[in-house]
């Protein structure tokens, strides 16, 4: 069984292709995608110390965390097809222009 | 190595791999069907961690919902004229990734300070006996000490359900083309 440091690590890199996702992108879907990736990442290190703590309250926070991704996705989303209604374009630089 | 070690490393590897793709490819279809299959690998990876709710609520609620949110959303799109898919400019491109690297070397390195200290020290915690906690734990957990939060959410997402149709039909503003 390999320790807890194994998960952190694997948690670590992931959050970091997130991270490079969010800003490296200029689609607003894929965006997106890389914050639920580094939710994901999170939510891994959450269970791994639930596990090596044999303490089931990480277990909870994950299901919040994982109900709050969901919310957060939808409104992500419904915002990106605003933008897509009105300028018939995902980039990301559209969002500066939305006032009003 | 056991299996379990086993696992972990081939699961571990999926993830980074299909991870790495998420963001790499160009399309975003092919972006989303990446980022489906990390979630099913760590879904396997929470199964190994002996959190079977949360694998099966990992499988249904993101690779299946949440996923499937996305593609959809995308299928509404037109993306064919899209070219540019990553941001322009050598160095702020370069600035990114190594303020990204740099988070990834301060966690990896307080990570591996803090838990190699204690391994060379002897003692790692020692979870073979220790009796890991079932769903039937989480249950009740979940519905009497966070029974106010797990409402909560329930509020939140009937908010979030409205608040989608409400911003998904907003039609003019300041800048109404049409």
């Amino acid at each position: 069984m390999p320790g807890i440091e194994h998960y952190l690590v694997l948690s670590a890199i992931l959050f970091t292709l997130g991270m490079v996702g969010v800003m490296m992108r200029k689609n607003v879907i894929v965006i997106l995608m890389s914050v639920e990736l580094m939710l994901n990442a999170v939510n891994l290190s959450f269970v791994a110390f639930s596990h090596f703590n044999a303490d089931i309250k990480g277990q909870v926070m994950v299901f919040f965390v994982m109900t709050v991704a969901a919310a957060e996705a939808g409104v992500g989303l419904a915002l990106a097809v605003a933008v897509y209604k009105k300028f018939k374009e995902l980039n990301i630089r559209f969002f500066e222009q939305l006032r009003g | 190595m056991d299996l379990s070690s086993l696992m972990f490393y081939l699961l571990a590897f999926m993830a980074v791999f299909f991870g790495y793709f998420t963001i790499a490819v160009a399309n975003p279809i092919f972006s989303a069907l990446n980022l489906a299959l990390t979630m099913i690998t760590l879904a396997g990876i929470f199964f190994l961690l002996d959190a079977y709710f949360i694998a099966g609520v990992q499988l249904a609620v993101y690779a299946g919902a949440v996923m499937v949110l996305f593609v959809m959303v995308l299928m509404l799109f037109d993306l064919s004229g899209e070219v540019r898919a990553f941001s322009r400019g050598l160095m702020s491109g370069i600035v990114k990734v190594g303020s990204a690297l740099l988070v990834m070397l301060l966690i990896l390195l307080s990570v591996l300070g803090y838990y190699g200290e204690r391994l060379e020290i002897g003692a790692p915690p020692s979870t073979a006996e220790v009796v890991q906690p079932t769903t039937q734990d989480l249950a009740i957990l979940l519905f009497s000490r966070y029974l106010f939060a797990f409402e909560l959410l329930g509020l939140l997402l009937l908010v979030v359900a409205v608040g989608v149709v409400a911003v998904s039909r907003i039609k003019g503003g300041t800048h109404a083309r049409d």
